[in-house]
């Protein structure tokens, strides 16, 4: 049989051609893809709003870190390149596009935390349901007065950086004050790269201002330490001894600082727990450090945000001595737990064993 | 309780490229070189150390929370580190603003010399070995001072195991670290006396076995045949009467409320497993139950000893002020869950007497536990000394309702109670002070008003009657 020839107009289909050859790069992915969400391996239920919120705040971070970069490189090291220029000024940035898919913000340190933002942020909107926002905000305001002035200073400090972070109702936006200076670090190296591929501006001058976008990041100033730093004032001065953490009296960030501190664990930890089924772990956690049960009621009712119910008996049933055996283990540092898990399940087969 | 340093101004240290501390306050300084590290030389406080690389890493401003031990507490600091420059090798400085002080959180744990002084009180004595069973300290009962040839010799070199228990089962028990109860082994040397002994695994601050501690109660010899054919001459337990009770009753109570309570403490401890914390409880009254029972039958003892034509008891050279810091130590934590307060004399001082020093130390103790058995909680309860007409005294003052002065002679009957009933006391406490305060040569007095509290006072002869 002749072979048939199909003439094709290369100009009027380039597009489609271009997109069909990305197409065929990826299709080795389809799979896995997927397979992940076919067979998620934890209980945690992600819905579309936190995928969205993910993404829109994984696009306003590295939005705000290229945002600072461009500055720095035209404002202070006087760089005049035009694409650089309007992105600091506020253009839309477009690394994002061209990091997106390359692999570079998928590791496991951004995604955590972009996991642990969107819980929060879930978390939030749970709370704004059964309280106002202008109460969250006034739940700071005790502390102002407190006896010891460190106590009232740092008060004060987390009440300001709170008033320079919070959105709209219902936006999830990075600050890049708040963000982590692992997660800083972590964005501003792909971020420069993608901004010298995009401009074919020399990266050296680009590298100069990712060092002192760096260099200048002040983890202090973030809403996450400020709260740490006030839970661990407030339980070293004892004034605050007898009142039992609750995301009602003391804010979602200073509660979930509060039983960190308390239990040991990292807010990152507590703040995971609450998406997790029943949320079974920060019960086991609240159980631990002996918060009295109708406290715990209390505070399992304002997290949760299906209609799961904490009774007094499940509550009193639970053992405390291995809630805080359980707690401990927790606390332990993730390689380790991480390197526990992996011998002691079956992968290793015998040789294991 | 915090040992809190307010900090006027932030602590200061700096740190060079290498990790190198190259200059620092002096409490953060103070707290490098206790920490093992030397002037100029890396920054040992680990925890800080890492902030700094990682600090140093990212090339960023951190600002956390950091945890550092020393000798005998817990610190907690909030660090800031700062980049003085843009250059990368420049020094990173380290700003600590917050520096918290926590002492130990050893409240569980029992001061080694204070578990020895209850050893003492009981008539028990104690062995502490290493994790190959070679003995560190050994305190026997009817020694006044520890025995030095023993130190650094096997446990098994000392004592021979008694059948029915064998050599085999002890080991094994100790290879896995289970604690050994009602171990029957006699000395080889010297008067070839019998003991039993119970013991416990001890495990260090890392986690490891760190050897055994051992109670060695003298065994009776009525009960072992064995003693009887050797002809070898009943030790310790003195006070035990040829009596009924004391020969017969005493030891037979005394046995099956040892292993009672010993098991009640094992399972109050979760020393086998895991366990209900309502259940651990219920084991903690038993013990609880048990000692009380124990201390009865000592009592019982005591009294028909006491009783006895022949008793007498020993002169030593004892100090008054240390045997009221040995007695205090003992009550220390019945005193602390009243939130009572104790006030002694200064450890410094030194007041001479002569008497019997488990006797004297039994009194104190029969004082001051009743004295913090009727005082209101949150009250003070005070020991002062005294010389007075060659006599050595010491007081104990409480705050309590007082004794009227028509009962001030009673309470010195037997089983006088005055009425009172369940608070865990026999009503032969004092009576027994008092009958051994004279067999020493001394007195034991009341000084009280109804509602004004109650001072009692312990005379003993300053120097031996030639």
């Amino acid at each position: 049989m002749a072979e048939q020839v199909f003439p094709m107009d290369r100009t009027k289909h380039v597009d489609i051609i271009r997109h069909a050859s990305a197409m065929a790069d990826k299709a080795a992915f389809v799979a896995d893809d997927f397979a992940r969400a076919l067979f998620p391996r934890t209980d945690v239920v992600f819905n579309d709003r936190m995928r969205s919120n993910a993404r829109q705040y994984l696009r306003s971070a590295v939005g705000s870190v290229e945002t600072r970069i461009c500055q720095i490189a035209t404002r202070d090291l006087g760089v005049t390149h035009e694409k650089l220029l309007s992105i600091g000024e506020g253009a839309d940035g477009q690394s994002f596009a061209v990091l997106e898919h390359s692999g570079l913000l998928n590791t496991v340190e951004i995604v955590q935390h972009l996991f642990v933002k969107t819980q929060q942020s879930e978390l939030a909107a749970r709370l704004l349901q059964k309280i106002s926002q202008q109460d969250l905000e006034s739940t700071l305001t005790r502390h102002l007065d407190d006896e010891d002035p460190v106590v009232a200073e740092a008060a004060m400090g987390l009440l300001v950086a709170q008033s320079k972070t919070t959105g709209a109702t219902g936006e999830i936006a990075a600050s890049l004050a708040d963000l982590p200076p692992e997660i800083v670090f972590a964005f501003a190296w792909p971020v420069t790269a993608a901004l010298a591929r995009l401009t074919g501006f020399p990266g050296q001058q680009l590298q100069q201002a990712a060092e002192r976008l760096l260099a200048a990041h002040d983890e202090s100033n973030g809403v996450a330490r400020k709260a740490e730093r006030l839970a661990q004032l407030l339980d070293q001065s004892g004034t605050d001894k007898d009142c039992v953490p609750h995301p009602m009296r003391d804010g979602l960030t200073l509660f979930v600082a509060r039983l960190a501190r308390q239990s040991g664990l990292s807010t990152d930890q507590i703040i995971t727990f609450t998406a997790e089924p029943n949320m079974a772990r920060l019960v086991v956690v609240m159980r631990a450090i002996n918060i009295p049960v109708q406290d715990a009621l209390s505070i399992f009712a304002a997290l949760d945000g299906g209609d799961h119910i904490l009774t007094a008996a499940t509550y009193g049933e639970t053992d405390r001595d291995r809630s805080r055996a359980l707690v401990s283990r927790w606390a332990s540092p993730s390689a380790y737990r991480n390197a526990e898990r992996i011998l002691s399940s079956d992968l290793l087969g015998d040789q294991g064993k | 309780m915090t040992t809190a340093r307010k900090l006027t101004e932030p602590v200061m240290g700096q740190v060079d490229a290498d990790g190198l501390l190259l200059s620092a306050d002096p409490l953060l300084m103070q707290l490098h070189l206790r920490c093992g590290g030397a002037e100029g030389g890396p920054l040992a406080v680990p925890e800080l150390a890492e902030l700094c690389r990682l600090s140093r890493r990212l090339g960023m401003n951190l600002s956390r929370p950091v945890q550092a031990s020393d000798d005998d507490c817990r610190i907690e600091m909030w660090v800031e580190t700062r980049f003085t420059s843009s250059e990368k090798q420049q020094p990173l400085s380290l700003s600590i603003i917050d520096w918290k002080e926590y002492p130990d959180d050893d409240s569980d744990k029992m001061d080694p010399a204070r578990e020895r002084d209850f050893d003492r009180l009981e008539g028990r004595g104690a062995i502490r070995t290493d994790a190959a069973l070679r003995i560190i300290v050994q305190q026997m009962p009817g020694e006044s001072a520890q025995n030095a040839d023993a130190v650094g010799q096997s446990l098994l070199d000392i004592y021979d195991v008694i059948p029915p228990s064998a050599h085999a089962r002890l080991l094994e028990a100790v290879a896995e670290r289970q604690p050994i109860r009602n171990q029957r082994m006699r000395a080889k040397i010297g008067a070839q006396r019998l003991f039993m002994l119970h013991g416990y695994p001890l495990i260090d601050k890392l986690g490891l076995f760190a050897g055994y501690r051992f109670t060695a109660m003298p065994d009776d010899p009525a009960s072992d045949p064995e003693a009887g054919e050797n002809d070898i001459k009943p030790v310790g337990r003195k006070l035990i009467s040829d009596s009924l009770f004391g020969l017969q009753l005493g030891p037979a109570l005394r046995q099956p409320l040892g292993k009672i309570i010993a098991n009640a403490e094992t399972i109050s401890a979760k020393l086998e497993g895991p366990l209900r914390g309502d259940y651990a409880s219920y084991a903690k009254d038993i013990a609880s139950a048990g000692r009380h029972l124990l201390d009865l039958v000592n009592d019982l003892s005591d009294l028909e000893a006491i009783e006895r034509p022949e008793f007498t008891v020993a002169g030593d050279d004892i100090d008054l002020v240390d045997l009221a810091h040995r007695a205090a130590g003992l009550l220390a934590v019945k005193a602390a869950d009243h939130q009572i307060r104790m006030e002694l004399p200064d450890e410094g001082e030194k007041l001479p007497a002569s008497g019997e020093f488990r006797r004297s130390l039994q009194i104190l103790v029969n004082l001051i536990g009743n004295a913090i058995r009727y005082s209101p909680d949150g009250s003070a309860i005070k020991l002062c000394v005294s010389v007075e007409d060659g006599f050595s005294r010491i007081s104990v003052t409480d705050q309590g309702d007082g004794i009227a002065e028509d009962d001030q002679e009673r309470i010195f009957e037997k089983f006088e109670r005055l009425g009172r009933s369940g608070d865990g006391g026999s009503g032969l406490g004092l009576f027994i002070s008092r009958r051994l305060a004279r067999a020493m040569g001394g007195s034991l007095t009341v000084d009280s008003a109804a509602g004004e509290g109650s001072t009692f006072t312990l005379s003993l002869p300053t120097q031996k009657k030639p």
